[in-house]
């Protein structure tokens, strides 16, 4: 077995397929995993691989061009997703040495489709295991975005600039950055996902924005607010409190609607 | 009544929002718009919910009224004129503030605008309007309007003002004429479904309704200032109160279809009624504000817009109330067992999308899988039938998935054993169980006078 080992991005799982694939070492041969192996297997052939971006493009088209513009999507969403996935619905077989992981589901979903008569009905063939954790990865990260979309809380800094904290399972930034930069186009913005210490920076007038890492980030400039900020969070606290209708109060409800992991960088569940 | 000079905003907000939030509307959802580069803003169809309030409700709009200084008297509002409440009202350019600033911190979707009415529907409307317009045109905000109209205002400023708004909605409040002549003595029939025609119409021709083009000129849209100069793009709704009035859910759901078909409307909502002004000549409702009853009209609602049932399939003068233990569908299945069993390998969509499990979803999904292979119940798991309520109704390729009996009162009782009949926010909000016997609904039936609506 020959273990192509990537970085855990999008680059670098393209990567990773494109040098799979042109290694001719036989598809059966092949695993590719995103991580770290937790232990070496004596009978296997450990490959790292340099993330190439040009080789990451070349990957990306032909998806594109052959799997169409939704499958692309759906397919980098679930690659944005964190593993082990939650839902625990990957059917791993005991019987397989290498469980069914992200990367490689990857790898083997796009050898399906490409024996397919119409590969862009791919994220249809549920019946494969590949496609099915692929999906189900998608799905989850989706939901999380969506989520994000609606809980993301932005506070204004003494320098004009827009920052919102997050903890998100997955890596969703870059679909709160499509949303927010089309939202906010005039806004200086920062979105910080805590969990990855990244963060999106959007710069007002500008149709981009870009994500970098942030491990440096100044503690004290995020939270040195403007004038009327805490002016604002107590108008949005206050309404909050008031559109409550107490005959019809329940708080289980509540928290299953938005839940108490999303509560904790919400400015109105702070007390 | 008792107004204040110079309140706060935060006075201000705090009153005019706890003023508005029985109106249960909040969605922000049916319109599609990308930013413009320049302004504020976007809009995403499926809609976006910020956060969710003490009560589980999905909070997606700044829902706030404009005033809550009424001149007019519904005696099951808060804000009725012979209320000794605190009084407020916006200024245009304080909605504008805060809808921006809320927006900018992506607290809201956008901004839902209702309003008691100050000295006059037409001056209300006015204001309303003069809202907007800053909103807008000054602002340049680009994000989710829903507006109110108000009943009685002149039709040129409901159509200005739905050049500006993506949702606009008229209340129906009550279902009769007769419950609305006595619960809300200033507003009628006429007042309300007057400009909900002419919302209908605006919506339909998109162009200036009232081929007045003397004010063309200071319309804002001609100004190019929003990219799609659509009237009122997410459609209309409405919303009436449950419980207040002794009208049946025969006479509402007849009224719910009646606006569907007649007046094209988005949704109709439904509100649990909730005594607020503490008023003798108005029901208590002894287990709190009938909220199973508001579920159980949803789900009727749902049938009647995505499942192609008619009311009068659902009820009847005889039998003129849901059976408030099943949802719809399955009280409909068992009073239609002639129907049944359905074969899963042979049904066409409209008939299994009539056996209760079977969801939407599930009946495409049932649809496209069979053209493959044929269906077994393990199969019907998997694309998500819900098996404990269908088994009762189903056959695969001849057979039942167990030996049951075809029989009403076999059927009712093992689905009555399923707890999830009662949803469960409305299990654990404390609903109390009330026995079989406690829903004898004698209310007797009310004549329906629907003159306008069918
Ligand atoms: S018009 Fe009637 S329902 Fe509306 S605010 Fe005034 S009293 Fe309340």
């Amino acid at each position: 077995m020959y273990v192509f080992i990537c970085e855990d991005t999008i680059d670098g799982i393209f990567t990773a397929v494109y040098n799979a694939w042109d290694s001719h070492l036989g598809h059966k041969n092949i695993y590719i995993l995103a991580k770290e192996p937790e232990n070496y297997e004596l009978f296997c052939e450990y490959i790292r691989v340099e993330t190439d971006l040009e080789k990451s493009k070349k990957v990306a088209d032909t998806i594109k061009r052959r799997l169409g513009v939704t499958v692309y999507t759906t397919l980098c969403e679930a690659i944005m997703a964190e593993e082990p996935c939650p839902k625990k619905t990957s059917r791993m077989n005991a019987a397989d040495t290498f469980s069914i992981t992200k990367a490689d589901a990857f790898y083997r979903t796009l050898l399906y489709a490409f024996s397919m008569e119409n590969p862009t009905r791919i994220m249809e063939c549920l019946g494969n295991p590949y496609v099915l954790y692929l999906f189900e990865l998608s799905r989850n990260v989706h939901t999380e975005a969506h989520h994000l979309l609606g809980f993301l809380r932005f506070q204004e800094l003494q320098n004009g600039i827009l920052f919102a904290e997050t903890h998100p399972k997955n890596y969703v930034l870059p679909i709160l950055g499509d949303h927010f930069s089309d939202r906010l186009p005039g806004e200086n913005f920062m979105i910080y996902d805590k969990n990855r210490k990244l963060a999106l920076i959007h710069r007002a007038g500008i149709k981009n924005f870009l994500i970098t890492d942030a491990s440096s980030i100044n503690q004290e400039m995020i939270h040195n607010y403007s004038a009327s900020e805490l002016e604002y969070q107590k108008l949005w606290c206050g309404f909050f409190e008031s559109i409550t209708i107490e005959a019809r109060k329940n708080p289980k409800l509540q928290n299953q609607n938005i839940p108490k992991r999303f509560q904790k960088d919400a400015v109105e569940f702070q007390k | 009544m008792q107004i204040q000079e110079n309140m706060s905003i935060m006075e201000k907000l705090q009153i005019l929002s706890d003023a508005a939030k029985y109106d249960v509307a909040c969605t922000s959802s049916g319109v599609d718009r990308k930013g413009d580069g320049k302004g504020m803003g976007n809009c995403i169809a499926p809609g976006i919910c910020h956060t969710f309030s003490g009560d589980g409700r999905c909070v997606s709009l700044l829902k706030i009224l404009f005033t809550n200084e009424c001149i007019f008297n519904c005696s099951y509002c808060q804000n009725n004129c012979n209320n000794d409440i605190p009084r407020a009202s916006f200024t245009p350019d304080e909605v504008c503030s805060l809808t921006m600033e809320f927006y900018r911190r992506n607290y809201i979707e956008g901004l839902f605008l209702s309003s008691g009415i100050l000295v006059s529907p037409n001056y209300t409307m006015d204001l309303i309007y003069q809202t907007l317009y800053k909103l807008r045109v000054e602002c340049h905000f680009n994000g989710y309007i829903h507006v109110k109209a108000i009943p009685g205002a002149d039709p040129a400023l409901i159509e200005r003002a739905g050049f500006l708004a993506d949702r606009m909605s008229i209340n129906l409040e009550l279902p009769t004429a007769n419950s609305l002549k006595e619960l809300a003595p200033c507003k009628s029939r006429r007042t309300i479904l007057t400009p909900m025609r002419q919302i209908q119409n605006g919506i339909h021709d998109n162009t200036l309704l009232l081929g007045d083009t003397s004010y063309k000129g200071s319309q804002p849209l001609s100004t190019k200032t929003r990219s799609s100069q659509k009237f009122v793009p997410a459609g209309q709704s409405t919303q009436m109160i449950i419980g207040a009035t002794p009208e049946n859910d025969y006479q509402i759901m007849s009224v719910a279809e009646g606006l569907y078909q007649k007046f094209e409307l988005k949704r109709v909502f439904y509100s649990a009624f909730v005594n607020v002004n503490e008023d003798a000549s108005l029901p208590v409702l002894p287990g709190g504000p009938p909220l199973l009853r508001e579920h159980r009209l949803y789900q009727a609602d749902w049938l009647l817009r995505f499942y192609n049932f008619s009311v009068n399939e659902l009820l009847s003068e005889d039998n003129p109330n849901f059976n408030i233990y099943l949802d719809p569908k399955c009280d409909w299945a068992l009073r239609h067992l002639e129907y049944f069993p359905v074969e899963i390998n042979r049904a066409d969509y409209n008939t299994l999308l009539r056996v209760p499990g079977i969801g939407a979803k599930s009946a495409r999904r049932i649809i496209q899988a069979r053209r493959t292979t044929r269906l077994d119940f393990a199969d019907l798991k998997k694309i998500g039938v819900v098996l404990k309520r269908a088994l009762y109704f189903i056959t695969c390729s001849g057979k039942m998935m167990y030996r049951t009996k075809l029989d009403e009162n076999y059927i009712c009782e093992n689905l009555l054993r399923d707890k999830t009949q009662i949803p469960k926010e409305i299990r654990e909000s404390g609903y109390k169980q009330i026995s079989l016997f406690d829903v004898g609904m004698t209310e007797p039936p009310q004549p329906v006078s629907l003159a306008m609506i069918t």
